[in-house]
């Protein structure tokens, strides 16, 4: 027999990530999932831009990889709570992987949860953690034709941030060849140019960041 | 290999259903696959086949049909097909777009064979 149906199959797991969403709304925090390649400066940005944040405005870290504790021993110096998740093989977090995380965290009083995922361009872009926005990092060592190469990525990001901008002279990196892609892929997210190494652009990242928590307050 | 996870929810998926009708054994599985989500269907297969292996679902054909991406520009709400490369509103140029299709999985139909198949539809 034939059975028709209409299941989407990823109804479980977006309703886990729509539970941690809520439960981070009750407890009045902004989460933003980081999405990138290994390598991009994903740790560096959080170890950079944490403590940029403001006197009194609390910070907590999800931290995704496959193995190893490295980035939340490198994290628990600017975050005030960090918690790492090894995926073993896993190529991305899964939104119940964020809720055993939201379960280790005390998330009153807490104001941001950076969900550091698992470094990869593909695989973490289909599944919904619960964040309330998404950032996406490119570093210029990685090259300026990416955008084009993981237009999903790009194209549900909220803000883009071009990172290792120091090196840009150094290894002929074309802007305009990222803004030609992103005008095809993604115009309405900002794009910020930083640099972790020496400071350049994170007052604006941090800018950002305030101005969508006061937007959700 | 996004591909796994996937896999994964669609086998609880297809044993749920199987489960529902009294069905022994799954033969056949359709889904439809949003572009979006950048499925390659030679790895959803081999992860569809491992971990089908042992459950009521194994050696389940699975037919995969690919769902254009269908978006919706917010500046000037026009809704167009976009491709995976390209979000740009035919219509104002913005590429600031809404996903209103071809960002799922779907499982459509179930193929089923079991001791009270005579109750099918």
């Amino acid at each position: 027999m034939k059975i028709n149906v209409v299941r989407n199959v990823l109804d479980a797991s977006d309703a886990l990530a729509a539970a941690n969403r809520r439960r981070m709304d009750q407890a009045g925090v902004l989460c933003i999932n980081i999405l990138s390649a290994p390598g991009s400066g994903k740790t560096t940005l959080l170890e950079e831009s944490l403590p940029l944040l403001g006197e009194g405005v609390t910070a907590a870290v999800l931290v995704g990889d496959l193995q190893t504790t490295r980035d939340a021993e490198r994290l628990s110096v600017a975050a005030g709570q960090v918690v790492q998740i090894n995926t073993g093989s896993g190529c991305h977090l899964s939104p119940s992987q964020v809720a055993e995380g939201l379960d280790a965290l005390d998330l009153a009083g807490l104001d941001y949860l950076f969900i550091e995922n698992v470094g990869n361009m593909v695989c973490p872009a289909a599944f919904d953690l619960g964040e309330h926005l998404r950032a996406v990092l490119l570093s210029v060592p990685e090259g300026d034709d990416k955008v084009a190469k993981y237009p999903t990525l790009f194209q549900k990001a909220d803000v883009i941030l071009l990172t290792k901008i120091d090196l840009a002279g150094l290894l002929g990196y074309r802007f305009e060849r990222v803004a030609e892609d992103l005008a095809q892929i993604n115009t309405a997210a900002p794009v910020i140019r930083v640099s972790s190494t020496t400071g350049q652009g994170l007052d604006q990242w941090v800018n950002w960041l305030g101005r969508q928590r006061g937007v959700r307050k | 290999m996004h591909e796994m996870s996937i896999a994964s929810e669609l086998l609880r998926t297809v044993l749920a259903v199987a489960a529902e009708h009294g069905a022994a054994r799954v033969e056949e599985v359709e889904v439809q696959a949003g572009a979006m989500k950048l499925i390659v269907p030679e790895a959803l297969e081999l992860a569809w086949s491992v971990l089908a292996a042992g459950t009521p679902a194994e050696g389940a054909r699975l037919k995969l049909t690919e769902v254009p991406i269908e978006a919706e520009c917010r500046p000037c709400g026009r809704r167009f097909v976009a491709a995976v490369d390209g979000f740009a509103c035919p219509g104002c140029g913005q590429a600031d777009v809404e996903i209103v299709a071809g960002d799922g999985i779907i499982l459509t139909s179930v193929v089923c064979r079991g001791p009270d198949q005579a109750e099918g539809p």
